[in-house]
């Protein structure tokens, strides 16, 4: 017979941890965001003071466009590394000269620290040093600066993101496409059903969980990307993601009280955004409970 | 032996389920612990939007009571 003590005894050490680590620093930069705590302030330690962070964060042009910035990253950096890793892992399906090598190489930027990539990138890019600016001025005449144009900076910080996580793409992708069981596929093509209608109608059903799942990881990756970003611009114009804003309210200005109302709201949209993509592509109607 | 006596009866989560597509308005499915959940969401939305939009004119504590009034609904007819 089932005891549910025994099944309470057995959680309660994950439980602990769970509330120490993850709850508790929660509650507290909670509370945190409805004080006034500046170290270098007047008046010393936390004053409560209601809303006035989160008024203060709502005409603040500087997060906002930061948060508009942030979900331009996501939706270009996320969206193209579905497409590539699904493409990817399509490809790893079937046998080709070379294929072991290339999964290889392709795995090699999934095990290089976020600091270490943004660090390389940066040597890549780096006016009057890196490569690519000097490939580019010297073959299409074109002026490559990310720390001048705003454009050019998310577009390498997007596929400095695409290159470092497509491979974590590729492999869910590929477990998913493996688990789809043969039977729906041959059946659907005995049917007369064309390459994209097997894809539409049986891949992408039964790719469904593990889509939502690689969507959701890279989304909360992507939201509080901080790290590689700072390494490639340091900040400047065009990366300026809501995790650097976060970072320079909190350690160089230490308002610690305005940087938790924003981490706050950070945890808001992500958890607002997955939540109706969550709808959005697994969401059952009515219907189907019916 | 009771069912014989008075009117037919049915399972509880079956009338539950069959109700629903009447009841809730949501046009998907959600328990209980979703349509809190989606409460608060809008709880905070309404907030922030307040905050920005409309305290010039109406103050906060407005805000609190059009979205608890809504909360009460999505939990209860959502």
């Amino acid at each position: 017979m089932r005891n549910p003590r025994t099944g309470w005894l057995l959680l309660s050490p994950t439980l602990i941890i769970l509330i120490i680590f993850g709850f508790a620093p929660f509650l507290y930069v909670l509370f945190v965001g409805f004080n006034q705590w500046n170290v270098f302030s007047a008046e010393d330690g936390l004053i409560f003071n209601g809303l006035d962070n989160f008024r203060r964060l709502v005409f603040d042009e500087d997060f906002l466009h930061s948060v508009g910035l942030t979900l331009r990253f996501a939706i270009f950096a996320i969206g193209s590394q579905i497409v590539l890793g699904f493409l990817l892992a399509q490809m790893l399906t079937r046998n080709f000269p070379g294929k072991s090598i290339f999964r290889v190489i392709h795995t090699l930027p999934l095990m290089v620290a976020p600091i270490a990539v943004g660090a390389i990138w940066r040597l890549l890019v780096i006016p009057g040093f890196g490569p690519v600016p000097f490939f580019l001025d010297r073959w299409f005449d074109f002026d490559y600066r990310i720390g001048t144009y705003p454009d050019q900076a998310m577009l390498t910080s997007v596929i400095m993101d695409v290159w470092h996580w497509t491979p974590f793409v590729t492999l869910t992708m590929l477990a998913g496409l493996s688990a789809i069981p043969r039977e729906p596929v041959e059946q659907a093509k005995v049917d007369g059903a064309n390459r994209l209608q097997v894809f539409w109608y049986v891949t992408l059903p039964f790719l469904r969980p593990v889509l939502l799942t690689t969507v959701f990881i890279r989304i909360m990756d992507a939201i509080r990307t901080v790290d590689e970003v700072w390494m490639l611009a340091g900040g400047g114009p065009g990366t300026r993601f809501t995790g650097i804003y976060i970072w320079r309210v909190v350690f160089p200005r230490t308002d610690y009280g305005y940087g938790s109302s924003i981490s706050i709201i950070t945890l808001y949209l992500t958890i607002v955004l997955c939540w109706l993509l969550f709808i959005a592509i697994s969401g059952k109607s009515k219907d189907e409970v019916e | 032996m009771s069912k014989a006596k008075g009117k037919p009866t049915i399972e509880p989560e079956i009338e539950r389920k069959a109700k629903s597509p009447d009841e809730h308005f949501l046009p998907f499915y959600t328990n209980a612990f979703d349509r809190v959940f989606i409460s608060a969401v809008i709880l905070i939305g309404i907030h922030l939007l307040w905050l920005r939009f409309m305290e010039s004119a109406f103050p906060i504590v407005v805000a609190t009571v059009i979205s608890l009034v809504i909360g009460y609904v999505v939990v209860r007819r959502g």
